[in-house]
């Protein structure tokens, strides 16, 4: 019998054997669809379309420090510095070639949900003019406030979900096949839940991951959802961490951890490590944010799946009202006993970002902790500035001392 | 207030209208309601006799739009912001914003929480536009802000509110229309700064009202076809300070066709009175031209200006970019190189609201048109 493989194992034997078949789709009579990571990709599974997500591949090529090289490219194309970085470095690779990684195979085809963001949409257009290939747009309005808007909403998206099965027909020329869709959502519902389960281990103190096992652990979920092996990498990434529970290890000694703070925002990816080191020295682990959430997805099996997908995809955080947001922030703080918070101002993801001051005053006004924000990029290291960062950082955590806050927990 | 306005009125108010419309909102004793731009259903707002008017930015200094947006958000939307925290903000009752891209969805949030006192609605303009869905949802978009209107003002809209407001609309862009083509085939008879600040007022002041100065501006004109004027068309999304249109007019240049938000797009199509309104509304969207924003296509975008282009006997092409637009700037590089591609000479125009010093386009503008007449590009 052979012996069980570590999350870390099967991640990698998952990340292979996708990008293989990936690569050989055509071989095999499928085709490739570059798609949002926030996009009902069940779809696309249960129809045999190789889903394909150019933003896993910019943040590769990003936290390898490939920013600058691939963004500069870009930019001498007319493109601004000012878009987001994913699809500079995305525009840069296409021009230039330069990965980190095996690249990414060419799509047939593209489905862009804007609950993630519009950027994604106009830049899958940008894609698709090279080569002159459909774009399907899976417009998903704001899930705003008035309950009876969102079931409209919710009937919107699921016409839709129609459209796009009929679209993946036309473009196959096969038959889309239902009772497989219900099957990929079982797998889909599940992962889901354990994968809740893993980022909720934060809640232990000490805790046992920081957002950057988040970070790391979250891939799967991003590019396998809805597939059977996408359930066991999260059982066993569950069992992984619970073994650690059960021995008190955490990512910081017990007696270190100060700090457990909220992280808003997607990351600084070419600074991954050395944020968590230095935030570590302080007695800082930042243990979650809304952004990792975003994979979270609570599918009801009794319903329709067109119905309970659209359902899941329109509320994420990202096409939520700031409000809302905040209360989804609050339920963390109170879950994993958080008390400090950084708000990053990602001036490249303009769609995350430009809630962040309001959302900032609203979070300190509720739970009596001051926040820390910085502006930089996600991953354009010119707009990194780091004896800044590291000031504020520093000041940060002082304050924080200063206040007694390291004793506290956010208030409800 | 607005019913016997000279050309020379509608310039001074179309730089500054707020003043005329605390006048009368004041004097008739109806509330006023804001939108951004694009596409809500205005003709919706008007007939529960409520003043719709379209915010396009304030001239005057940032001071707090800045801590709630970024300084690289779009212009536009944080100098609605600071019109609306700063500036204007006491004199609407409520506010009706559009949603076509993520700074808008987030500036809805930021109003409403800036405003908890006030009516403030969403209007989910459909992001995509070739499909069956999204004519159902701008129906369902047009009948959710009837609900959410009547909900507040706690009225009822009758069908004959509804089709008066949209005929005084329809007239309101039926006028513009004669006006534009009178500019097009007199050149100098309506200069591009007056004309725009008709459009502009025209989305700002009651129309029932404005309908009569245009219409008396349109008899009184006395036609000219003056020589050395270059046609162009302008394509964007809005153009503003208004002293780009002078430096237009300064440049002898006649803006022939355009595909502006408070252009033609505001002037395309005409609601029919016949059947169902709100279907007939719905229609009027898709009929309108290309909006970055909605449109998943820009070789639409391309085709269309090149057809005004052609079609308008233009000599060249105007692009006006509003700094830290992304939808204009995921598009502009390939709309630039098939334009180019095409032969038709195309100038881009940096814009950006609050701009102060315009020489700079000045000076490009120049340099652009007097390489164009002496046939290098």
């Amino acid at each position: 019998m052979s012996e069980k493989l570590t999350s870390k194992q099967l991640s990698r034997k998952i990340t292979d054997e996708y990008m293989e078949d990936a690569f050989h789709a055509h071989d095999n009579g499928k085709l490739v669809g570059y798609t949002t990571a926030i996009s009902p990709v069940e779809i696309f599974v249960a129809h045999d379309i190789v889903p394909i997500y150019p933003e896993n591949h910019a943040v590769a090529n990003l936290t390898a420090k490939k920013g600058v090289e691939l963004c500069s490219a870009v930019e001498s194309m007319g493109y601004t510095s000012h878009l987001c970085a994913y699809a500079r470095s995305d525009l840069g690779y296409r021009k230039t070639g330069v990965t980190v990684t095996k690249g990414i195979p060419d799509p047939d085809l593209f489905l862009a949900c804007n609950a993630q963001c519009f950027t994604l949409t106009k830049w899958f257009q940008v894609l698709a003019r090279k080569g002159d290939l459909p774009v399907f747009v899976f417009d998903t309005p704001e899930h705003i406030l008035n309950k009876d808007a969102r079931k409209e909403i919710v009937k919107y998206c699921v016409l839709q979900l129609k459209e796009l099965i009929g679209f993946l027909e036309v473009q196959t020329k096969r038959k889309f096949d239902y009772d497989r869709l219900k099957e990929v959502m079982k797998y889909s519902a599940a992962s889901s839940i354990l994968y809740k389960k893993f980022l909720d281990m934060a809640q232990y103190k000490p805790s046992p991951i920081s957002i950057f096992d988040a970070l790391i652990g979250m891939a799967i979920a991003v590019y396998r959802r809805g597939t059977q092996e996408c359930v066991d990498y999260y059982q066993t990434l569950c069992d992984e961490i619970q073994a650690k529970v059960d021995q008190g290890i955490g990512v910081l000694p017990k007696e270190q951890e100060k700090y457990r703070l909220y992280w808003e925002n997607l990351p600084v990816w070419f600074k991954f490590s050395d944020h968590a080191k230095l935030l570590g020295s302080y007695g800082g682990v930042i243990l979650t944010s809304l952004y990792v959430h975003a994979w979270s997805f609570d599918f009801d099996l009794n319903k329709d799946p067109l119905e309970t997908l659209a359902e899941n995809y329109v509320n994420r955080f990202s096409n939520s009202t700031i409000e809302d947001r905040a209360d989804m922030a609050m339920e963390l703080f109170k879950k994993y006993s958080m008390n400090a918070m950084i708000m990053f101002m990602n001036r490249s993801c303009k769609a995350v970002s430009f809630a962040v001051p309001t959302l900032k005053d609203i979070l300190t006004k509720r739970t009596g902790i001051p926040a820390l924000v910085f502006e930089s990029d996600m991953g354009d290291q010119r707009f990194y500035a780091e004896s800044q960062v590291r000031t504020r950082i520093e000041a940060y955590f002082e304050t924080l001392d200063r206040l007694g806050l390291a004793q506290k927990t956010a208030a409800a | 207030m607005w019913e016997s306005l000279n050309l020379k009125d509608v310039v001074a108010l179309a730089r500054d209208p707020y003043p005329s419309i605390r006048q009368w909102a004041r004097d008739t004793g109806k509330k006023v309601v804001g939108s951004t731009i694009a596409d809500v259903p205005q003709e919706v707002i008007h007939a529960y006799d409520l003043l719709p008017v379209t915010l396009l930015g304030t001239h005057k200094p940032l001071k707090k739009a800045a801590s709630h947006l970024p300084d690289n958000a779009c212009s536009l939307a944080r100098s609605n912001l600071e019109l609306a925290l700063s500036y204007e903000g006491d004199l609407f009752s409520g506010f009706v914003l559009p949603q076509v891209c993520d700074t808008t969805q987030h500036l809805s949030d930021i109003w409403r929480i800036s405003f908890p006192e006030k009516y403030v609605e969403s209007y989910l303009a459909p992001r995509q536009a070739d499909r069956p869905s999204a004519h159902y949802w701008v129906k369902e978009e047009i009948e959710r802000l009837i609900a959410s209107l009547g909900k507040w003002t706690g009225k009822t809209l009758s069908n004959d509110a509804l089709s008066a407001s949209i005929a005084i609309y329809n007239e309101n862009r039926k006028i513009l229309g004669e006006l534009y083509e009178i500019k097009r085939n007199n050149p100098g008879t309506i200069s591009n700064l007056q004309f725009f600040a008709m459009m502009k007022l025209s989305m700002q002041v009651d129309k029932a009202e404005f309908n009569k100065s245009l219409k008396a501006i349109k008899d009184g004109l006395k036609l000219k076809k003056s020589k050395g004027l270059t046609d162009i068309v302008l394509v964007g999304i809005t153009c503003d300070p208004p002293e780009v249109f002078d430096i237009f007019d300064e440049l002898k240049l006649n803006i022939v066709g355009d595909t502006l938000v408070d252009g033609t797009r505001y002037l395309r199509g005409a609601v029919s009175l016949n059947g169902n309104l709100i279907e007939a509304m719905a229609d009027r969207h898709f009929n309108l031209g290309f909006y970055s924003p909605i449109h998943d296509n820009v070789y639409k975008n391309f085709e269309e200006v090149k057809k005004l282009y052609y079609d308008m006997k233009a000599k060249a092409i105007i692009y006006v970019h509003i700094e830290f637009c992304e939808s204009q700037e995921y598009d502009l590089p390939d709309l630039k190189n098939m334009i180019k591609k095409e032969g038709i000479p195309m100038h881009v125009l940096d814009t950006e609201y609050q701009t102060v010093s315009l020489s700079h386009i000045l000076t490009r503008a120049q340099a652009f048109f007097e390489s164009l007449k002496g046939g290098v590009l």
